[in-house]
């Protein structure tokens, strides 16, 4: 509130960046840009400045701050000049893109000379753009490593995006938190519980239904039978879903217990009954994950057999699936569906679900995201700034107006200094002056944000894959 | 009441939807309750129960089914689950039956009560037989009360590290509750959150710039102002002035608030150099003229963060002397303070 007074004088241009750091020793080298156009249509599009509305908050920050900064006069010349609507141009990355970290992904700038200080404004608004980025660059981390391994043991990616099921919804930290990252998680994968993520979808990103679900049992409407109805539970889910897939988690009591005596035996023939297209999913919910996986698919493979894929591993019969939903994060899910294929069991057999790995334990340090300033102008001449810290290089920042380009080895790469070609600029105008210019929709940003060759074959390109990691963490191209 | 476009129907997992089928036959009661469990090597033994309140007003309260929703609902669910599994029937019968309104009982712990882990914090269940389902429907939204508790239990375990220290150094707790200054709004994942957590903080410390939570405290909790700021400087307001003018953009803000406390960041090129020789040299003389109303607080924000306070304290002490306290303790001249908001969690603040 208080910075239009603290801007040198005579400015009439504040020009600023967004943009994941590269950090020394992360893991993930490149993000998935996603999220921006809800901001823009939720909260920054048309007239958002109304009489009333400064009035508010002219009584409020008085109160606030215990004197008069507010700058009543120039939101009031805002609204009275532009109708209440923004005067500032915001360009950026295509949604769905993957870009390495370390390059400007989109510049905020004033239109009107007047309200430079409107671009530093909205920086608190934008640079929450770290929780969608984020949450859709760890879903497409899963994806690789679920692709990889479906890959590798079935020798198709076959259902890869109903591989990791969104189970988030409860575990962040507020409603529209959970339409972010849902929304987010539905660029990679079709699967989720998470209702407010496809409602997001279908609201800002013109997808009716981004994403599927099936009847799943909980542990209430198991435990509610008693402990020795355990059996009586299970049949009812069976009874009353009788198409399509159902899902029941089974630990309540003894996970073990539950599928060698009831699934194994007092129910076998009821699951036996079920198609490829009803199959039953066991949901074991506790203790070690990988451990736990191993010892029910051992258990089922006793009561129900398996068959062998294409690649000589081991499929369960095609009625009979698991979902492990507990205790999922990048490793474990690397680690468990290696320990499988170690013992021979194909990917197929086992879904995922995911909750605060993927939605909730991250935070904006995760990718270093971060808004800076990196051109002026003012007295008519523009100047490029950064910030350049003694105390830690890392969080220096970037200069000049600045465009997205592939450079001639294919790399993208950032161009400081106002030294790019327009025509080369990957960044788009996606909003000016208070209209938005570009309207992107989820099936768009899927396509963009597809898994590459080079992703699907890690094996013919790991060592390349490792190599371009760690330049772009380091700053090399 | 919640905006006009949220429909409670669709604010659930999904599966939740099927459960209605799940239940015993004749189920006429489903009674759950929310807890923080207790957990082994946990550093947080007992919990600020904060946050129900909010979610009762926004989301609950009131006449939150009505056809349109069902209908809505309905035909999302048909296309979510490709099957007609929707309760279209058992929501009907509650709009008929109650209007609308959700026949629930919430019983909770007072809000603000401390509570060692382990114990009962609310208790959900039906009140009319018909709609046993809706107990453990409403889990998804509820169980998300684990974000205002939880950030409500560490900012007061910042108030017990503070007062500690606060207490041992000067005598007194003068001043405690504006000790943690709230700088997380853009670091949260939304405006929603960033008003929950907000708000949280201020249930222990009145100083923030979260501006969301000072709303969600006036509109959900009766509190007309429940924080206070400062004016402050940010990066681009010091760099934009260009590298060789960093002593004018920091005159800028002691001239333009010439009254009340001011926070200018400092490390935009070498904070060591701008509190020896801007703040402790060019500019000491209008340093020197702020009074302990409205004193600079010179803000740090890179390096290693005990060691670059250290380093800077002693820097002021030299350029501006101190004086002991009634404990023995020297502090600062009374028109100059230091503000630290860069790599700052519990252990970090203790250290």
């Amino acid at each position: 509130i208080t910075h239009y007074k603290q801007y040198p004088p005579n400015v009439s241009k504040i020009y600023s960046y967004f943009e994941c750091r590269r950090k020394k020793g992360s893991q993930f080298s490149e993000v998935v840009f996603f999220g921006l156009q809800y901001l823009l249509k939720k909260y920054l599009t048309g007239p958002v400045i109304t009489e009333q509305k400064i009035q508010e908050a002219k009584l409020f920050y008085q109160m606030h701050f215990k004197q008069a900064v507010f700058d009543e006069e120039g939101w009031r010349k805002l609204l009275e000049k532009h109708d209440g609507r923004l005067p500032i141009r915001i360009k950026a990355v295509p949604e769905g893109r993957i870009i390495p970290r370390g390059n400007v992904l989109f510049t905020v700038e004033n239109t009107d000379p007047n309200f430079y200080w409107l671009t530093n404004y909205v920086e608190t608004m934008l640079l929450q753009m770290w929780y969608p980025i984020t949450v859709a660059t760890i879903s497409r981390e899963f994806k690789k490593i679920l692709a990889k391994h479906l890959k590798a043991t079935s020798g198709s990616l076959e259902g890869l995006d109903l591989k990791l099921h969104d189970f988030g919804y409860r575990g962040v930290s507020s409603q529209e938190s959970a339409a972010l990252g849902g929304a987010a998680h539905l660029v990679n994968f079709c699967s989720t519980d998470t209702v407010a993520g496809l409602l997001m979808a279908q609201r800002y990103y013109g997808c009716p239904m981004a994403g599927f679900s099936i009847p799943a049992a909980e542990h209430s409407t198991i435990i509610s039978w008693g402990r020795s109805r355990e059996k009586e539970a299970f049949e009812r889910v069976l009874d009353q879903f009788s198409s399509g897939p159902v899902s029941v988690v089974s630990d309540s009591y003894d996970i073990f217990n539950a599928c060698k005596h009831i699934w194994g035996d007092k129910l076998k023939e009821r699951v036996m009954e079920r198609s490829q297209d009803s199959c039953l999913v066991i949901r074991p919910d506790s203790g070690d994950p990988a451990e736990t996986l191993i010892e029910v698919i051992k258990i089922l493979e006793e009561c129900f057999g398996c068959s062998l894929n294409s690649m000589g591993f081991k499929v369960l019969p095609s009625y009979l699936r698991i979902i492990q939903g507990d205790g999922i994060d990048l490793s474990s899910v690397d680690e468990i569906l290696q320990k499988l294929s170690d013992e021979d069991w194909s990917a197929e057999n086992v879904f995922f679900g995911c909750g605060s790995a993927l939605l909730q334990k991250l935070n904006r340090d995760t990718l270093s995201c971060a808004f800076k300033c990196s051109y002026v102008e003012s007295n008519g001449k523009g100047m490029d700034v950064c910030k350049q810290p003694v105390t830690d290089p890392s969080k220096g920042s970037k200069r000049g107006r600045l465009s997205l380009r592939r450079n001639s080895d294919g790399f993208l790469e950032t161009v400081e200094r106002g030294a790019g070609k327009p025509e080369e600029d990957l960044l788009v105008t996606v909003f000016e002056n208070g209209s938005l210019v570009q309207d992107y929709s989820l099936e768009e940003i899927r396509k963009n944000a597809r898994l590459r060759d080079e992703e699907l074959n890690p094996t013919l390109h790991n060592q390349e894959q490792e190599l371009l990691h760690n330049r772009i963490i380091n700053g090399i191209h | 009441m919640a905006a006009q476009d949220f429909n409670f129907l669709l604010a659930t997992d999904s599966y939740k939807i099927t459960h209605y089928k799940q239940y015993p036959p004749n189920v006429s009661k489903i009674y759950s309750y929310f807890e923080c469990r207790r957990k082994k090597g946990s550093q947080f033994s007992e919990v600020v129960f904060f946050g129900l309140q909010y979610l009762l007003k926004k989301y609950l309260t009131g006449p939150v089914i009505t056809e349109q929703k069902i209908q809505e609902a309905k035909l999302f669910y048909q296309m979510h689950f490709k099957q007609a599994v929707f309760d279209e029937e058992g929501w009907r019968k509650l709009l008929e039956k109650h209007d609308g309104r959700l026949p629930i009982r919430i019983k909770a712990v007072p809000e603000g009560r401390i509570i060692p882990r382990g114990n009962v914090l609310f208790t959900v269940e039906n009140t009319d037989p018909n709609f046993y389902w809706l107990t453990n429907y409403v889990e998804t939204m509820l169980l998300q009360m684990w974000y205002p508790i939880t950030v409500a239990t560490i900012s007061r375990e910042f108030k017990k590290i503070l007062a500690k220290h606060l207490k041992a150094t000067s005598g007194s707790l003068e001043g405690l509750d504006l000790k943690l200054h709230d700088f997380g709004y853009r670091g949260v994942s939304s405006q929603e959150s960033a008003a929950l957590g907000g708000a949280a903080h201020l249930v222990n410390f009145c100083s923030t710039d979260t501006v969301a939570g000072l709303l969600m405290a006036q509109r959900y909790y009766g509190c007309p102002m429940a924080g206070f700021s400062i004016p402050a400087a940010e990066h681009s307001t010091i760099i934009s002035w260009g590298r060789s003018r960093e002593k004018e953009a920091f005159e800028r803000v002691l001239d333009q608030f010439s009254s009340g406390p001011v926070s200018v960041v400092s490390d935009s090129y070498d904070i060591f150099n701008a509190c020896k020789h801007i703040w402790g040299d060019k500019l000491k003389e209008r340093v020197m003229e702020r009074s302990q109303d409205s004193c600079l607080v010179i803000r740090p924000d890179s390096g290693d963060p005990a060691e670059t306070l250290i380093e800077v304290i002693k820097i002021l002490e030299e350029c501006f002397g101190c004086s002991l306290n009634s404990m023995g303790f020297k502090v600062l001249p009374s028109y100059l303070r230091i503000i630290q908001g860069d790599g700052i969690d519990l252990s970090s603040v203790d250290e």
